[in-house]
């Protein structure tokens, strides 16, 4: 609680400074360790952020009037991370109620003030995939976003990212059967054999959906139209090709059900979820041309997970299949750094493969490869400076940009410390904070005291 | 729309209420009032400082410094007493009986019983309860005159009623707050669309993702259902005939932008995505609640979109355990910024008009105007927000909103000044009928948070169903027990809050309570395999709270918890041990 405690207060303080800085401005990085990811890794190098873009790499770069110059010797640059998996600024994770549930969409319910971007910025965190949850077999529409503290929801999401939609299999969805209680009705469905059916009823039914449209269309589009269908029209776009699958599953059988299924109504699945058990069929992955997003080293929580290894994401990186590591925790997704580097350990990957687990590859699998996850000029000013090398237990962010935007700075962030304490303080005092029985002299309990927010803050 | 003519009939008796006599009518004529030698503060005009207003057959008929008492008249002696028009609370559900619309039963997340009420006069409907824009609230609202003892002893004689619960909670009404049958009582009905982002239990939409998009659904089928209907009229021989769908029949005026849609919102992001929301389908919206709208000025005052404010500011309604963890910055902040929400929304120029906000007592009313006019707004403004402002937002200002010849008398009557704190309304008006306040047993200082709201039947004393405070609280999940705090603050059956502790941190939304008590919020939670989110359903008694947690992928999890008893009402808070296994 205590390292939670400053962040939380850093990211009420730091929303308004940062948003007065406008877009875009222009800084240049001098003589950093550069991680390309794509290009190898250069040393004593300079980058020019400009425009919101990495405009320039090279050394002795000119520093153009009015730029912010970041002496970065010794330390480290590397892409913005990025998470395929993420649940968080979202005031709503599963509609649970019907099988399905693509008429939803994380993008209607997001939570700019929500105190875990400003945390995920400061672990150098840039973009996320957030999905709906796992409760049933096709949930809902994914949103893109980049991590912008202080900046409202319309403008986080990530113009011309690709739609993406959240299914499910296995436990998640049976097991929400488990909940219930005598007076509640079970959901369908309770077995796997029924989630196919599920996915291949909505399928059949958004063919009928599009059909009844080409028809109309083809007759003049006179008359009343057909109804718009909100839970089959984003499955039409899979269909098209113009929705990206992101499907959490866990065991080898029903990954390759859903392959199956996709490779029958003739779409592609984008991303398979945890697929804990993907080494097991790493080259049916491959040949379907899936990616798979997976966790550094969790297992054995659950049945279906009782066959992970941590040697997953390696063995998938040599069959060819497009893998990342990802969070699906607001805790976790402030060290993906870490969860990386286990991947050298386990499974031998070099280091660039480890450190692409979690920065091109993931902007791939969320259909942005060409725009952020590598240092490259004409990208999106996508990174984060590092204290060490980002796979040393010691590293730690100094400064995290987004689109060229600031998103974390360390030493702003130690200045805001004591003043935020100030604000405590003064806000606790203030007579609307009063409880009816503190300030009244007779006993009655107050708040803590400002004192130990001091304390808690240094952590 | 229709307009429901005022009966004279009905409305001319005088009652001059007297403690005891409350309840009875007296006799027909004179329906003549007469209040003299008052100040009279008419709010569309200047204030007379010494006047004489009457009152005959149930409206204002003369009013100045220079009028004189008719012969036939009841004379009430008006010195010390100022006179203000009846004041409106801009949004509530005075008169409505408590889950009238039914948020369904017991139950939880994804499955669950049936709803336990219905919804009057829509048998037939093609939508489940919850998701009936054609219920009326003038079919739900009781007549009982007691109910209103609340809201008159905050000099509130009109009321825009909305229904209680559900997501499409149906078409409201302004009403007025007097001893007739409701035929006597509606002043306007419909006024405008009720939404509230608010999902039902047990069924689609369960979460705020469904709700938009049940909600964008509908309209889209709303738009349909118009397109084919104007079809089947311009061409009766040559087309089938459209089926009749009164859910869908009756979105028609909001998407035709000839009814508005008060859409509940309180936070900045619930107004942006209800001010989205409308522009999506041409929507004229209105913001009820708008604790956070000061945030969003700009944009209302472009967009031209009134704010029915609530009153019922937030505050901390129990000291925190001695072991909680700290309230957010943005907790404490948010408090400290409400009185000051007003003045900032006048100062950009937003139209708003004053609610009470679903709070559980009146008695924090007339104070929380008085500290937002301490904050910054001017007192006109603060009034006109009270009277004038509110009538033409809900489009009663020919009848009501200040004192002028030929409007309804509808009087608030305050000995000394509204604004001064020592004041005290003594007697309302209401369609010319007199009610004279009692005066409070004693001065409210045993503390008690809320106060008392006065009378059965009010709008929800405070007690058995409150659920503001810290909750010290374990929740047990799969054999591992995890402490959290859980802030929580009610608004209304809304509950709104933060969980803080072993499952991360996070703003608790879809939290709602029901009059027996039983709650349900929902919050992501951190786990070992990950954020998923949680939905809490429980029952409070007392200090208590206990119930079970629905995550996916998880069995069914237990919490318990308690908070400090609300200071005053227990001499020894130190008995209050947080501690719960």
């Amino acid at each position: 609680m205590k390292s939670t405690l400053w962040t939380l207060l850093a990211a009420v303080a730091i929303a308004p400074a940062l948003a007065a800085q406008g877009t875009a401005p222009v800084t240049i990085i001098r003589n950093a360790t550069v991680l390309t990811v794509t290009n190898g890794t250069l040393t004593g190098t300079d980058l020019l952020l400009r425009g919101g873009k990495i405009a320039a790499i090279g050394t002795g770069l000119t520093a153009p009037a009015g730029a912010t110059v970041i002496d970065a010797t010794g330390k480290f640059v590397m892409p913005g991370i990025v998470d395929p998996h993420s649940h968080l600024m979202s005031d709503a994770i599963n509609e649970g109620s019907l099988s399905v549930t693509s008429m939803t969409r994380i993008e209607d319910v997001l939570n700019p003030t929500s105190t875990g971007i400003y945390r995920a910025a400061a672990g150098g965190v840039t973009m996320l995939n957030i999905l709906h949850g796992s409760a049933n077999t096709i949930g809902g529409q994914s949103a893109t976003v980049k991590l912008k503290p202080g900046k409202s929801a319309a403008e986080m999401l990530v113009p011309g990212a690709p739609p993406g939609i959240k299914f499910a299999l296995g436990e998640n969805v049976t097991r929400k059967n488990s909940n219930v209680t005598n007076q509640q009705q079970r959901r369908y469905p309770y077995t796997r054999m029924g989630q196919a059916e599920v996915l291949r009823d909505a399928f059949v039914r958004a063919q009928d959906y599009r059909a009844e449209w080409a028809d109309y269309r083809a007759r003049g589009a006179k008359g009343v139209p057909p109804r718009t269908d909100l839970e089959l029209q984003p499955l039409v776009e899979v269909l098209e090709g113009k929705r990206l699958v992101h499907a959490h599953s866990y065991r080898a059988d029903e990954m390759l059900m859903l392959i199956n299924l996709a490779d029958e109504f003739g779409f592609k699945i984008k991303t398979l979820q945890h697929g804990l058990e993907g080494y097991k069929i790493a080259s049916e992955i491959a040949r379907h041309g899936a990616g798979l997003s997976t966790f550094a080293d969790s297992w054995s929580y659950k049945i279906e997970a009782y066959d992970a290894i941590p040697h997953n994401s390696a063995i998938l990186v040599r069959h060819g299949v497009l893998t990342t590591i990802n969070s699906d925790s607001d805790e976790r997704i402030r060290r993906l750094n870490i969860d990386a580097a286990k991947q050298m350990r386990y499974g031998g990957l070099t280091e660039n493969e480890a450190m692409r687990l979690i920065t091109i590859n993931g902007a791939i699998q969320v259909g942005m490869g060409d725009r952020t996850g590598s240092i490259e000029v004409g990208k999106d000013a996508d990174l984060a400076i590092w204290t060490a090398h980002p796979f040393s237990v010691y590293a730690r962010v100094e400064t995290t940009f987004a689109d060229g935007e600031v998103t974390f700075d360390r030493q702003r962030d130690q200045a805001m410390r004591e003043t935020m304490a100030q604000q405590r303080a003064e806000l606790e005092e203030a007579p609307e904070n009063k409880t009816p029985a503190s300030g009244g002299g007779q006993g009655g309990r107050g708040r803590p005291a400002p004192a130990s927010t001091m304390t808690e803050i240094d952590q | 729309m229709f307009m429901i003519a005022r009966s004279a009939a009905l409305t001319a008796a005088l009652t001059l209420a007297l403690p005891g006599l409350a309840a009875q009518r007296a006799p027909s004529p004179p329906s003549v009032l007469a209040i003299t030698g008052a100040r009279l503060v008419p709010v569309s005009g200047p204030v007379i400082e010494r006047g004489t207003i009457v009152i005959r057959d149930g409206r204002i008929t003369a009013l100045g410094a220079n009028v004189t008492a008719p012969a036939d008249a009841r004379v009430i002696d008006g010195a010390g007493l100022s006179i203000y028009p009846g004041l409106i609370d801009a949004a509530g559900s005075l008169g409505v009986p408590r889950a009238a619309t039914g948020g369904g039963g017991p139950g939880g997340f994804g499955g669950g019983a049936p709803p336990a009420a219905s919804q009057q006069g829509t048998a037939n409907s093609a939508y489940p309860v919850g998701q009936r824009p054609e219920v009326a609230v003038v079919d739900l609202l009781k007549a009982d005159a007691a109910q209103w003892s609340g809201a008159h002893s905050a000099g509130i004689t009109v009321a825009h009623a909305i229904p209680n619960s559900g997501m499409f909670r149906g078409q409201s009404a302004v009403i007025a707050l007097g001893s007739g049958e409701v035929p006597a009582l509606v002043v306007k009905a419909p006024i405008a669309q009720a939404i509230a982002f608010q999902g039902i239990r047990g069924a689609f939409p369960g979460s705020l993702m469904g709700v938009f998009a049940a909600m964008r659904q509908m309209f889209l089928d709303a738009q349909r259902y118009g397109a084919a209907v104007a079809a089947a009229a311009r061409d009766p021989r040559g087309s089938p005939r459209p089926e009749w769908n009164p859910s869908l029949e009756a979105l028609q005026a909001a998407l035709a932008g000839t009814m508005p849609v008060v859409f509940e919102a309180d936070t900045e992001r619930e107004i942006l995505r209800a001010l989205d929301f409308a522009r999506e389908f041409n929507l004229k919206p209105i913001i009820a609640g708008g604790d956070e709208a000061w945030k969003v000025a700009t944009r209302l005052k472009a967009e031209n979109v009134p704010v029915l404010l609530s009153l019922n500011f937030p505050k901390p309604t129990a000291a925190p355990a001695a072991d909680a963890d700290p309230e957010p910055i943005r907790v404490l902040q948010g408090r400290v910024d409400a009185p000051k929400g007003p003045g900032r929304l006048a100062a950009a120029g937003v139209r708003f008009a004053f609610t009470q906000g679903g709070g559980t007592s009146w008695s924090d009313h007339l104070p929380n105007m008085r500290r937002a006019v301490a904050a910054g707004l001017s007192p006109d403004a603060a009034l006109r927000a009270h009277t004038l402002a509110a009538a033409q937002i809900l489009g009663v200002a020919d009848r009501f909103g200040s004192l002028e010849v030929g409007k309804a008398a509808h009087l608030a009557v305050v000995r000394g000044d509204i604004f001064d704190s020592t004041s005290r309304v003594t007697h309302v008006v209401v369609d010319g009928a007199v009610t004279e306040l009692p005066a409070p047993a004693a001065t409210a200082a045993n503390g008690r948070p809320g106060g008392g709201a006065r009378g059965p039947g009010g709008p929800g004393g405070p007690g058995a169903t409150e659920l503001g405070g810290t909750w010290m609280t374990t929740v047990a999940i799969e054999g591992t027990d995890h402490t959290v705090t859980i802030a929580l603050r009610q608004d209304g059956q809304r509950l709104i809050g933060m969980l803080q502790g072993g499952l991360g941190v996070a703003q608790i939304s879809h939290g709602e309570l029901n009059a027996d008590g039983e709650f349900r919020f929902t919050a992501p939670v951190t786990l070992r395999d990950g954020t998923e989110e949680a939905v809490f359903v429980g029952n409070l008694t007392g200090n208590a709270i206990r119930g079970g947690v629905s995550i996916v992928g998880h069995a069914l999890g237990r919490f318990s918890g308690t908070r400090p008893a609300p200071a005053g009402t227990i001499a020894a808070p130190v008995a209050n041990q947080p501690t719960t296994h």
